[in-house]
Formats: structure tokens, C-alpha cells, sequence
């Protein structure tokens, strides 16, 4: 046994363990041990790591019984879009896909960069095998995914490989089901590809989530992400994004909506790996009482290879109710000189004589507060496209139901 | 009828409390418009909100009724649905709501606390178009967030446009002529002389008699130090113009 399992050993939790016999359980590997290691060095982050502190994975993943939750409904569904399955007890796609689209499922575990980074990333990647989907269509593809079901642990691993010039729109319904989901969704994208890609986020109140991407760009791609998260007992949507050729582009949006006893988390690592670069990044909550949101965003701009980055970051929370809480680290690391870069944070209550404005009108507070709030988060969802009045759709019902 | 006796106001809180009402009274009958005018500092604002319910504003005496109803112990929404209107003089910018939205929400919610049906889509959009005709309104403003990136005179313009929309049974406008062009202000002056009507009542406050050219009221008021010190017809508007408000003022005291 390594260092680092003993040392997990040493003091686990019970779903520790459990993480740890459930690893035994799986076939022999090196890569997996190799991941699993890189795992095991965190165990299940939670407050003594800087990077988890407000995000308590160790305390909240407690025994992993199925929870009883009922399946929540998918609003980004829709008919003649292929879509894959994820589910603790397997992986299923239809068997007719987009002309363009290679899918294969491998039982066997792959390499992954920078797993030390991301332990529960590691950890789905050596708990599951993975399935790999290459793109090489000349029209644009629409993929959808589904991760959901009852089960006690679920881990999950996809990759995505756009070859240059493709355009991939893909959106994903994480929607719980297991005490603890671990997904991991990596996107290699080649020069001039393009990806569109919407999330919506919605555990049960007694589960957790952690879905981990890692996205790589080259000369030229563009991305385009849209988060809609309503947090779990605890959640995490991380996203590590490389720019690693010259002219890439990034979009990076998301909005939360956290009510009592939720818990969002909103996490980004953007390194700026090659000059001239672009990220625009947008991200707007809500908490009530009982709520808890979190955001980290980080962009790191190397000395040479960062110049001409033109980046910036915002982001708003709205503490709707006394009792909420909203923890943000907006976090700028800059070593070139030649770049622009701006970040803007902020937190409080719904403006009062915004909301005068709109009872004086007749509309009542309830409703009021829903208008406002909707309209706050709503920027950040514009890039969801057809995805967009979906998930306005189900933040305006959340706010006044 | 708005009916106010003897009305004190008091704003802020703990040490920094002020009063700003000192036993206003004042009537306004059904199907009259009178103005209330006064320097500044007078209450005049203060008045205005106190009527409609925003908060930060306690009341420490007196009554405030509309057709007998007590206004003072409702909610600024439903004080809104019984039918009191309030033209902002600073009107709010809500980023990410369109006018049409807006309005029709509110349209509809205050339908709802009285019992009504809702307005159906093709009605209200037809009313639109009609009131934005009369107030000269470019029908894609309505499709952008309220006052958002609007001049001073389509801001009050818009005040105009959702008071003929709503059809309120009292207005209150303060400060309606301020930061308008006198194009604007007649615009503006004949929206609202379109509302007036025997079922319905008007309170306009201002600080410049020019307003009254344009909308002409029953009674004029002199609102000072909190209460009311001095009633007339249209000719103290004219006398307060002349000779200021020193002058109205000494004679009162």
C-alpha cells in the first residue's frame, strides 16, 4: 500500500473507507492507483484545505446510503437531441449518433493531467472507466448528457476531443440521485473549435456533488459555458481552463440560486497559457436564509506566455434573506505586464428603492424580490442560447413558486 | 376623496430621527386636482411617500384616507391596487426588466388584489400602442429595462405612460416637471389632463408654478415646515411665482 492510502488510512472517515473499498474493488491498474493516489493525498477535501474551506466535502459526505430522493425533472431535455446516461449503475448512449460523433467506452482508466489539482476529479476518474467522444463533424453537434440516479456513489468520466474547426453544443443535467457524485468532463479543443456548454445543477438536499471539468483550448477554439446551479447539501462545479495557444476564447458564466439548506459552490481556474488571450467571466447568486453560496474564481497569467490577456471577472451575489451567507475569493494572479485584467465583487441586499418602485406599482414583495433577482442572474445566463428560457424558466420558479 | 388630518411624519432613526409632518391637513375631493407647492425641504417628497408606504418613513399621528379606506395600515402594493398612484420625481432604473413586463405585471397583480381578471396579451398590447402614440413614446423603448439608459423627459414620460396604463383612481405627482424641456412638459401635461375625471383625483407637487400653465388645478396649497400654511385657487401659484415664498411665508406666521 502507498504513502498516501495509508496516510488516509490513517484517520479515515467512514465514506473514506468506503471510497477506499470500493477502489479495492475494481480491477488492478496502474493509472487508476495512480489517480486514486492523487485522491488519497486529500481524502475528501473539506475546511483544512485553502481551496475547500467553505466547500466541506469531509463533513458532508457522511455514510453513503442511497438517499430517497425523488428524481428531479430535466428541463434541458428535448426530443432529437442523442443523449448519454450516466447513472450509478452504468453508462448507456443511443446507438444511433450526430454523422461526425466517435463514441467508445473504455473499461480501462486513462491519464489525466493535473489530477493533484482536482481530488475528486481524480477520484471519478479512478473509480469509473471512461468514455471518449471525438468530434470531427463539419456541422455544428448537439449532445446532451443526463447524470442521475439512485445508487450510493457515483462517479462518472467523460472526454470530449474537438478536432479543428468542429463546433460541439452540449448541456448536462446533473440531477443527483446518489449520496455522492463525483463526475469528471474533459474537453480538448482544437484550433478554431467551438463549445457550447450548458449545466444545470440540482441535488437533493441530503446529497453531494462535485463535477469537475478540465477544458484545453488551442490557437483560435472558443468556449462558452452556462451554469445554472441550485446546490445540493454540498456542491461543486469546478472548472480548470487552459488557454494554452495564442487567440483562445473563453466564456465562463454561471448564476446560483441557493435556498435553505443548499449549498452552491462555483469554482474556476483559468491559466492564461499562451499570449492574447480572452476570458469573460460572469457570476451572479441568490441565497436565502439557510443558504449557502461560494465563489472562487482564479485567473493565472504567466509572464511571458500571458501578454496581451484581456480578462476580467465579476461577481454579484444578492443575500435575499438575513441569514443567508455568500463567500467569495476572486483571485488575480498577473506576472506579464501587457495585459488587461479587472475583477469586480460584490454581495448585499436587494436595492430598496428598487423594490418601492415596483410594490408602489401594485406588484407584491414576493413577487418583486422574484422580478429583481431574476433580472440580476439573467445576464449571466445569455449565453445558454437555446438552452437560455429553460433555465430562466426554472430560476423564476424557484424564486416565486 | 383624499382625506389627510392632522398627518406627522417622521424619518431616519434613533438620534438622527427628524420630523418632517407636523399635523398636515389637507383634502382633495373627487374629480379635483390641486397642487401642493413649497420650498424645499417643506415635506413635499416626504408627503408623497408617506401616502404610498415606502419604508424608512413612520408615522407618528393622524390619518391618511382614499374614499374613506385607511391607507396608512396597508402595504405599499396594496395601497397601489386600491388605487393610489405616485409619479416618481427620480424614476428607478430596473436593469433587466422590460417596460412591457413590468406594466403588465403590475397591471395584472393589482387586477388580481381587486378581484379582476387578468388583461389578455392582445388587449394590453393594444393599449400599448395607444397610450405610447398619445405621450409620443417610440414602441422599442417598452421592450427595454425600465428607465434603463433613458433621458430625463422619457423617464418622466414613462411615469405618464404607466399612470394611463394602470388607471389609478388617485395621482400623486411630484416634481413631475423637473428636468423637462417645455416639448417634454406639454407632452407630459396633456397625458395627464387626459386622466382627469370625475371619478378620479389629482395631487400635483411642484416647486415652480410654470406646471400649472399645463395642468391646471382646482385648489393651490403652501406646504411649509411639515403642514400645510396657506389655501388658494390657481392665482397664489401665481402670487408665490411673483413674490416668492418669503413673502406667502411671513404672512402665514
Amino acid at each position: 500500500m502507498s504513502t498516501a492510502l495509508r496516510d488516509i488510512l490513517r484517520n479515515p472517515t467512514v465514506a473514506e473507507l468506503e471510497l477506499v473499498a470500493r477502489y479495492a474493488g475494481l480491477k488492478v491498474d496502474a493509472r487508476r492507483e495512480r489517480l486514486f493516489e492523487a485522491f488519497a493525498l486529500t481524502g475528501l477535501p473539506g475546511r483544512r484545505d485553502e481551496n475547500w474551506r467553505w466547500s466541506d466535502f469531509k463533513s458532508a459526505v457522511t455514510a453513503l446510503d442511497a438517499p430517497k430522493t425523488p428524481p428531479a425533472h430535466d428541463p434541458l431535455a428535448r426530443g432529437g437531441v442523442a443523449t448519454l446516461r450516466f447513472s450509478p449503475s452504468g453508462f448507456a448512449a443511443p446507438s444511433a449518433l450526430p454523422a461526425g460523433v466517435r463514441l467508445v467506452t473504455r473499461e480501462d482508466v486513462q491519464a489525466m493531467g493535473g489530477a493533484e489539482d482536482v481530488p475528486l476529479g481524480a477520484l471519478a476518474a479512478a473509480l469509473s472507466g471512461t468514455v471518449q467522444v471525438e468530434v470531427s463533424a463539419e456541422a455544428p453537434v448537439h449532445l446532451h448528457m443526463v447524470f442521475q440516479g439512485p445508487g450510493a456513489i457515483h462517479a462518472a468520466r467523460i472526454a470530449f476531443l474537438l478536432r479543428p474547426g468542429t463546433e460541439l453544443h452540449v448541456s448536462e443535467s446533473h440531477l443527483g440521485g446518489a449520496a455522492f457524485s463525483a463526475a469528471l468532463i474533459e474537453f480538448t479543443l482544437q484550433a478554431g473549435a467551438r463549445l457550447n456548454r450548458t449545466i444545470y445543477q440540482r441535488g437533493g438536499a441530503g446529497e453531494v456533488q462535485a463535477i469537475t471539468a478540465l477544458i484545453e483550448q488551442d490557437a483560435g477554439a472558443e468556449s462558452v459555458q452556462t451554469v445554472l446551479a441550485f446546490g445540493a447539501k454540498v456542491s461543486r462545479i469546478e472548472t480548470r481552463l487552459v488557454h494554452r495557444e495564442t487567440g483562445s476564447k473563453a466564456t465562463l458564466n454561471a448564476a446560483y440560486l441557493a435556498g435553505k439548506g443548499f449549498h452552491a459552490d462555483i469554482t474556476t481556474h483559468v491559466r492564461h497559457g499562451a499570449p492574447a488571450c480572452t476570458t469573460r467571466q460572469q457570476t451572479k447568486g441568490a441565497v436565502l436564509d439557510g443558504g449557502r453560496g461560494v465563489f472562487r474564481g482564479k485567473f493565472l497569467v504567466p509572464r511571458t506566455s500571458g501578454q496581451q490577456t484581456d480578462a476580467s471577472m465579476q461577481h454579484n451575489a444578492l443575500l435575499l434573506e438575513e441569514g443567508a451567507e455568500v463567500f467569495a475569493k476572486p483571485e488575480l494572479e498577473i506576472l506579464a505586464d501587457d495585459v488587461q485584467c479587472a475583477h469586480g465583487n460584490t454581495s448585499g441586499a436587494l436595492d430598496g428603492t428598487q423594490l418601492f418602485y415596483l410594490r408602489q406599482r401594485g406588484i407584491p414583495l414576493v413577487q418583486a424580490r422574484a422580478m429583481l433577482t431574476e433580472a440580476h442572474i439573467a445576464q449571466a445566463l445569455e449565453g445558454a442560447g437555446e438552452h437560455e428560457d429553460a433555465l430562466r424558466t426554472e430560476a423564476s420558479r424557484w424564486l416565486a413558486p | 376623496m383624499l382625506k389627510i388630518e392632522n398627518l406627522s411624519a417622521t424619518v431616519g432613526e434613533g438620534e438622527g430621527v427628524k420630523t418632517i409632518l407636523h399635523g398636515l391637513t389637507l383634502s382633495v375631493p373627487t374629480g379635483e386636482v390641486h397642487a401642493i407647492m413649497g420650498p424645499n425641504g417643506a415635506g413635499k417628497s416626504t408627503l408623497s411617500y408617506v401616502l404610498t408606504g415606502r419604508e424608512g418613513y413612520t408615522v407618528t399621528g393622524g390619518t391618511a384616507t382614499l374614499n374613506g379606506l385607511d391607507l396608512l395600515s396597508l402595504d405599499p402594493e396594496a395601497r397601489a391596487a386600491k388605487g393610489i398612484f405616485l409619479s416618481f420625481q427620480y424614476p428607478v432604473e430596473i436593469p433587466g426588466v422590460p417596460v412591457m413586463t413590468f406594466v403588465r405585471t403590475a397591471m395584472n397583480a393589482q387586477r388580481k388584489a381587486r378581484g379582476e381578471a387578468e388583461i389578455s396579451a392582445p388587449d394590453f398590447i393594444r393599449k400599448s400602442r395607444e397610450i405610447a402614440k398619445v405621450l409620443s413614446l417610440d414602441p422599442e423603448m417598452l421592450k427595454r429595462p425600465v428607465n434603463v439608459g433613458f433621458s430625463g423627459g422619457e423617464k418622466k414620460r414613462l411615469e405618464i405612460y404607466q399612470m394611463m396604463m394602470l388607471e389609478p383612481r388617485f395621482m400623486v405627482l411630484d416634481e413631475t416637471d423637473s428636468g423637462l424641456d417645455i416639448d417634454a412638459l406639454r407632452t407630459v401635461a396633456e397625458g395627464v389632463n387626459a386622466l382627469r375625471a370625475p371619478d378620479r383625483g389629482m395631487l400635483v407637487i411642484t416647486h415652480y408654478q410654470r406646471l400649472l400653465d399645463y395642468i391646471k388645478p382646482d385648489k393651490v396649497h403652501v406646504l411649509a415646515k411639515g403642514r400645510i400654511i396657506k389655501t388658494g385657487g390657481p392665482e397664489l401659484a401665481h402670487r408665490l411665482e411673483a413674490e416668492g415664498y418669503d413673502g406667502v411665508l411671513a404672512e402665514a406666521v
